[in-house]
């Protein structure tokens, strides 16, 4: 029974790495087929001057006109600007807001469990019902935010939230901005209960206030699980589509159009998957220059 | 051991044959795939469910499994399902985005089937649009007509009369928007477009103007003919009504047909599909129904159905039995009465229709003028780049609002990057 009936004695010393592989296997042929076949498809395509792509029809010549195409072209470099500054600023405020509300609740008062459950709400609610929420809350002609806005003083006329390149900008980071936040504040809550109460004790003693404690016990010692937070933050801004897709659609006069909304217009607006796929080549390069950048800053952990 | 691999290859056999014994009991119990995004539709939805009645009483053991996809996602959706070679049997698209279903080749020619089965397609509203490379590839299921509805008690109130023409639609529309309680914030408005949302349902709602200034898109050879001034005038039009916010900005369709039924919006260029919108509203009692102020109205077509090409040759007869219930006359005449729209057949019998939708008659004038006037959504030489044409028209309307631009060179702008898309 120790070889087993095809020879295969796992309980030998030499081959006990063997079972790692075996259990291994199905995930990695899982992962091949639905993640790493599916990127050979698409670098292929993004070679080939394809309208709509079909796996069984014959392979079109090779070109690198998409490539040519899409370095020539403004809407790319547009898309990647758009891309970018969002990256900066949704990725910024996230951090800023998910730090301080996971200080915030991170110290003992009365309600503390409530209040942990309203800063991570935002992420329990599906994104699609957060963008039709943010939508009617800042709609042109019946909104809140202008009505608000309005009694407040703080402008004479309505803004038109959608039709106006930064308002809608602003619309739609502050929606991502919402969304994403509680999932920073729940990464650093979990950060911040595994610093040693005894490091702030130490330094009370010492005579350290609040802001020092803070900038030389919290935040060096949040640093791992912020570099890799930052970074899932960032892929998400980076591949997000549901959010812009459903609030502006990346309009008006491409105001909001990413390159994940770009490549999707391309692709199933105007059916060209050849140029689409080498949209999505190039984003899953910055995706990775990006990536490896932070890894770099945040070498305690990756 | 010998013994278990007889007792599997008999078993086989076995199957095998019992298999191809109940290969024509399998045959009967054949489904269909059928996928809307009119599925829901109040009206037309009943008549899809009624012409899926019959050809599934017509042929028994055959099924229709009808889906409903969003019509958001309808495209990426049909362009996924040919695309993996899983086409629905049964195809049904907007008239806007078959032409690049036909182009791959993924759609039957129906020429033969039309010709064997006697079907008279001679004066079918809206059916040369089917004709792809010369062969019909779909039997259109709508060409309508643009229809005017305004809310009476609204209008009476200001003491206007029923705008017919431009500059009266516009003194209308503007001592229509105003702010009713004092918030700073207007929320009634003149009129009601889509602003937001798809280039396709822009154009449209741009194109009412365009069309009574006497613009077109292209010609009848498919030139692009923008840069002209009937369509300067057309975008100024739209200019006018859009900057100066007679109409709510930045609402679908659906909203801004919702808002238009319910009391806020005072009047309404739109298709027959507003009626049924129009009777479930909180103001269906104050609204009438009136030939529109602009001429000629926009109309085209809206939905064809067809066969895709890659099914087998049973299956086919299968789906042409289907398109055949569909444009039968007793499912033209049904249509005209439960869908509330004008069908394409002309021998269509309208009375029953026409019992239930007192302004049936105005929607089949409306139809009949916009056929006249060869007026379709779809310009004539952009039928395969109409997607990213009517992107551009959108992106380069909403610049001209947004920056406050000339239309004389908003227009001249579309035009020199409509030959550019067209050349594509």
């Amino acid at each position: 029974m120790a070889g087993g009936r095809f020879g295969l004695d796992l309980a030998r010393p030499s081959r006990q790495h063997w079972l790692g592989y075996i259990l291994l296997a199905p995930a990695v042929l899982l992962i091949a087929a639905i993640i790493v076949y599916p990127l050979f498809v698409s670098v292929d395509l993004s070679f080939q001057n394809v309208g709509i792509a079909r796996l069984d029809q014959p392979r079109r010549p090779f070109t690198t006109a998409n490539y040519e195409r899409l370095f020539t072209s403004p809407d790319f470099w547009n898309a990647c600007w758009v891309t970018f500054k969002l990256i900066l600023v949704v990725t910024l405020a996230c951090c800023l807001l998910g730090l301080g509300t996971a200080l915030l609740v991170n110290n003992r008062f009365r309600g503390r469990s409530v209040a942990r459950l309203f800063v991570a709400m935002p992420w329990a609610v599906p994104e699609v019902i957060a963008v039709v929420i943010f939508a009617w809350i800042f709609d042109s002609s019946f909104g809140l935010m202008n009505w608000v806005f309005l009694s407040l003083g703080l402008i004479d006329r309505t803004i038109n939230w959608f039709s106006d390149p930064a308002a809608a900008f602003a619309v739609v980071a502050t929606t991502m901005i919402w969304k994403g936040y509680p999932f920073v504040s729940i990464m650093c809550l979990a950060g911040l209960q595994s610093i040693p109460e005894d490091y702030y004790a130490a330094a009370r003693v010492d005579g350290a206030n609040a802001w020092q404690r803070l900038v030389h016990i919290t935040l060096p010692n949040l640093r791992p699980v912020l570099g890799v937070t930052t970074i899932l933050v960032m892929l998400w801004i980076f591949r997000d589509f549901s959010i812009i897709y459903v609030l502006t659609g990346g309009g008006p006069l491409k105001a909001t159009q990413t390159l994940s909304i770009m490549t999707y217009e391309q692709a199933f607006s105007f059916f060209r998957m050849g140029y689409a796929s080498a949209i999505g080549v190039v984003t899953l390069i910055f995706c990775i220059i990006a990536a490896k950048l932070m890894m770099r800053r945040a070498p305690d952990v990756l | 051991m010998r013994s278990l691999w007889k007792s599997i290859i008999l078993g086989s056999v076995a199957a095998i044959a019992l298999s191809a014994a109940s290969l024509p009991a399998l045959a009967q119990g054949k489904t269909l795939k059928f996928v809307s995004w009119q599925k829901d539709e109040r009206g037309v939805g009943d008549w899809w469910a009624s012409v899926i009645k019959e050809f599934e009483t017509k042929n028994p053991g055959v099924k229709v499994e009808w889906t409903k996809v969003e019509r958001g996602a309808y495209a990426d959706t049909m362009t996924t399902l040919f695309a993996g070679g899983k086409p629905p049997e049964i195809v049904h698209l907007a008239s806007f985005e078959f032409q690049k279903f036909a182009d791959q080749g993924w759609l039957e020619d129906l020429g033969p089937y039309i010709k064997a089965s006697g079907l008279n397609l001679e004066g079918w509203a809206g059916q040369n649009a089917c004709q792809w490379k010369g062969k019909p590839v779909c039997v259109m299921m709508l060409y309508f007509g643009n229809i005017f509805a305004y809310n009476e008690e609204m209008l009476k109130k200001e003491g206007i009369a029923p705008p017919t023409n431009w500059a009266e639609y516009l003194a209308a529309a503007r001592k229509l928007t105003k702010d009713t309680n004092g918030d700073g914030i207007p929320d009634q408005f003149g009129t009601g477009h889509e602003t937001k949302g798809g280039g396709g349902q822009y154009l449209s709602e741009l194109m009412n103007y365009t069309l009574d200034a006497g613009g077109r898109w292209t010609d009848a050879n498919g030139k692009v003919t923008i840069n002209t001034p009937q369509m300067i005038e057309g975008l100024a039009r739209w200019k006018e009504v859009v900057k100066n916010a007679l109409t709510p900005r930045d609402l679908s369709a659906g909203e801004t047909r919702q808002m238009f039924a319910d009391g806020r919006i005072a009047m309404k260029l739109d298709g027959p599909w507003l009626y049924p919108i129009i009777l479930r509203g909180k103001a269906k009692d104050q609204i009438r129904i009136a030939a529109p102020p602009f001429n000629p109205p926009l109309g085209g077509s809206s939905n064809i159905l067809g066969m895709a090409s890659e099914i087998p040759a049973d299956t086919k007869k299968l789906v042409w039995d289907f398109i055949a219930i569909a444009t039968s006359d007793k499912f033209q005449t049904d249509y005209a009465t439960l869908a509330a729209s004008t069908p394409p057949s002309p021998r269509a019998k309208t009375d029953g229709a026409k019992a239930a939708t007192p302004h049936f008659d105005l929607l089949v004038q409306t139809a009949q003028a916009a056929s006249k006037a060869g007026v379709d959504r779809i310009p004539k030489g952009l039928e395969i780049q109409y997607n990213e044409f009517a992107k551009m028209i959108m992106e380069e309307s909403q610049r001209m609002i947004i920056q406050d631009l000339d239309p004389k060179a908003v227009a001249a702008t579309m035009q020199a990057k409509a030959e550019a898309i067209q050349k594509q």
